[in-house]
């Protein structure tokens, strides 16, 4: 149990004379107790940013702390961290047991009955103490998994560290693992840092996310705030499923001109743009209302071209004008009871107090939606 | 090629009833006209033969006999053939050029007088030390240098083929160059060994350390395979293992022996029934060594020993005897080799 702080985090890996910037100086710092989820596109430096907290990767520049005692220049082995591999990284000549036991061997001088009574209380905790004597060659694929967190479990170390555990699991099992996963820490109370790739995973399972995007950090904040309050463009269309809905627009003497159409803004939001007049419109496909009639300038007439039905929702591609095109096309989401069909004409509201606008040049959000104040109060300050 | 045989069988059998063959033909293109119900009242004696073995052995018995049946043969007749006519030859009491072997009179007289005979024992004994000692050393030097290698090191190509390049060395070169190497007064062994103040020492002359000594020459020539070997075992260790055992607390060296050298347990089993097989060709090293059948005293192997006592003392019957004992050892290593990987289905 440790607080945890990354400060200026850099590493550069050198390729020949090349230099390839990894992670660029990240700063964050982890509460004891926490759980973090470290999450961006592949390559965004997030496993190397791990890698470093475990010790597998040398740190360039910049300090890790636990605990207020810089670690960067102690061995893997002697900082008390437990690490869960994407492969899980089972010990195939060793029984579930054995794998299990390792770790407390080889990191404490507990006595052998000692380290045994750990081991089956982590696979009671776990629900495995029938795998105990197993080998993991003998396991499923979820078997397996439960096994390299009881391996982390069992030793009791200061901090978690997850890298991408669930990927290799199927989508039921995932889920349920998730759940799991999420009760687990919370039982526990271990710092943790978690990395995916996996939006879902990171909105359901972290206190905070980390967003990484080209070893660059965006933004540290609960999910609900990050979903909401995006800081950047590139924040605000990683968040979600399906993407934000962007385009590019100009504006004008309070009117936002796109190539499509034109949304007029009320002065609030004009205040917030200030005098950048290249902006980039956004809106979540779920705050996209459709149907009634045209009653203001934030309703379009528009056109149905694909319907992806999903059940509970489905997924409606609208387009301005009749054809398809990569600027004229509004993705919303209804209800999944609604009846809707490609081609139809149909009148989508957009409200202004669901739009976000950002600066088309660096990415920066100007303005975010309004949220109600109930909802506030549970985002919470940053 | 099934076509062909169906074609012979017809001819042969004299099957006239082309129609049915046809239709037969049709119905399986792969040309299996093997199991055909439609013509099996009128097959000939070679047809029923053959469905009778098909029916035994599987489907493609009698078609893919011109392809396995010859080296069948051949094997049968020179190795497991020749073996149980050196088994015999064992039994009876066979010497000089006088007379034939007498089959008619067998006993076990000459694995008696092999089982008393001192040189037959030193010989047996020499065998199983060099057998013991060249294979683990080799192994154990071979995952020294491959465990080195797989560091990551600098010019990583360069030095596995400079270990390697022994080994393709044959055994007369190697033996020949030891030999100058263990030269009593002028070798470079006895010269550098010197410069530290100790020896000279005769390598090859004194018989409690010329077994040693070839034992030495041996491994330096094999620990470059030992570490190929070893070499492919750690590549297929996934590096997530190394980490996990490093981040698990364990130091490099606990790491290795309690996580990645016990994974080297195929690598292991098959890089030492190799060797053991070399162990026991020896003789090669031997006979270039001294250039006769008589290895320096101390040295003598149950191959050499063998040998002497067919070819150059006429003891047929006791040389064969030796010749069993030696083919008892072997199969005794390779057995419980073959046995492993049936059970792992690699057989």
């Amino acid at each position: 149990m440790a607080d945890l702080e990354l400060d200026s985090l850099t590493k550069i890996f050198h390729d020949g004379d090349d230099e390839i910037v990894a992670v660029d100086d990240v700063s964050v710092s982890i509460d004891d107790g926490e759980f973090v989820v470290v999450v961006g596109p592949s390559g965004c430096g997030k496993s190397t940013t791990l890698r470093m907290v475990a010790g597998l990767e040398s740190v360039t520049s910049g300090t890790i702390r636990l605990d207020g005692e810089s670690i960067e220049d102690v061995k893997s082995q002697n900082r008390d961290i437990a690490m869960v591999f994407q492969s899980y990284a089972l010990y195939p000549h060793m029984t579930v047991r054995g794998n299990m036991a390792f770790g407390l061997e080889e990191s404490t001088d507990l006595p052998d009955d000692e380290i045994q009574r750990r081991v089956e209380e982590t696979a009671e905790l776990l629900d495995i103490p029938e795998l105990l004597d197993r080998k993991p060659t003998e396991l499923s694929g979820g078997q397996q998994q439960r096994v390299a967190l009881g391996r982390a479990i069992v030793r009791d170390p200061a901090v978690f560290l997850m890298d991408e555990p669930l990927s290799n699991l199927d989508a039921k099992l995932r889920a349920q693992m998730r759940t799991e996963l999420q009760r687990l820490q919370e039982d526990l109370g271990v710092t943790t840092v978690y990395v995916t790739h996996d939006q879902t995973e990171a909105m359901t399972m972290g206190d905070r996310i980390a967003i990484l995007d080209g070893g660059r950090l965006q933004q540290v904040a609960t999910p609900l705030k990050c979903y909401h309050e995006p800081a950047n463009r590139f924040v605000a269309g990683f968040l979600g499923e399906p993407a934000m809905n962007f385009f590019d627009v100009e504006h004008r003497d309070g009117t936002l001109v796109a190539a499509a159409f034109e949304y007029p803004i009320s002065d609030d939001v004009a205040a917030d743009l200030g005098s950048t007049r290249e902006l980039v419109l956004g809106i979540r496909p779920e705050a996209v209302e459709i149907g009634g009639s045209v009653t203001d300038e934030h309703h379009f007439g528009m056109t149905v071209d694909v319907v992806e039905p999903m059940g509970d929702e489905n997924t409606v591609y609208l387009t301005f004008g009749d054809e398809a095109t990569e600027t004229n096309t509004l993705v919303a989401t209804t209800g999944g009871m609604r009846q809707i069909s490609a081609g139809q004409s149909v009148v989508a509201h957009i409200p202004e107090d669901a739009i976000h606008v950002f600066d088309r040049t660096s990415g920066r959000a100007l303005h975010n939606r309004r949220v109600k104040s109930e909802d506030v109060a549970e985002i919470g300050p940053e | 090629m099934p076509g062909i045989v169906s074609r012979l069988r017809r001819a042969v059998g004299g099957d006239s009833d082309t129609t049915a063959d046809t239709t037969g033909t049709d119905a399986r293109p792969d040309g299996g006209t093997v199991t055909e119900g439609t013509r099996r009242e009128r097959r000939g004696p070679i047809e029923r033969v053959g469905q009778s073995l098909d029916d035994r052995f599987g489907g493609d018995f009698v078609e893919s006999l011109p392809f396995w049946l010859p080296p069948f043969l051949l094997m049968g007749l020179f190795v497991y053939g020749a073996i149980v006519w050196n088994l015999l030859i064992s039994l009876t009491d066979y010497q000089g050029f006088a007379q034939a072997p007498d089959y008619g009179n067998l006993d076990f007289e000459m694995y008696v007088r092999a089982a008393t005979d001192s040189g037959v024992i030193d010989a047996t004994i020499n065998t199983f030390i060099l057998i013991v000692a060249f294979t683990s050393a080799t192994l154990v030097i071979g995952l020294a240098l491959a465990i080195l290698i797989d560091r990551g090191i600098r010019f990583e190509n360069t030095f596995r083929t400079i270990y390697l390049l022994p080994m393709s060395l044959s055994f007369v070169v190697t033996a020949q160059f030891w030999l100058w190497m263990y030269n009593f007064n002028n070798g470079v062994v006895n010269i550098a060994l010197g410069t530290f103040g100790i020896g000279p020492i005769d390598w090859i002359g004194n018989s409690s350390i010329v077994l040693w000594a070839v034992i030495f020459a041996l491994v330096w020539q094999f620990s470059g395979y030992a570490m190929v070997v070893y070499l492919a075992g750690l590549r297929a260790i996934p590096s997530e293992h190394y980490e996990a055992a490093k981040v698990d607390g364990a130091s490099t060296l606990r790491m290795y022996r309690r996580v990645i050298i016990p994974q080297l347990k195929g690598a292991t089993i098959s890089a030492s029934v190799v060797l053991m097989v070399f162990a026991l060709k020896a003789f090669d090293f031997l006979y270039s060594l001294v250039s006769n059948f008589r290895p320096p005293n101390g040295a003598d192997i149950l191959a050499t020993k063998m040998v002497r006592e067919a070819y150059s003392n006429q003891n047929w019957a006791f040389g064969a005897a030796i010749a069993i004992i030696l083919f008892a050892m072997a199969l005794s290593i390779i057995g419980p080799y073959l046995v492993y990987q049936y059970r792992r289905g690699n057989l």
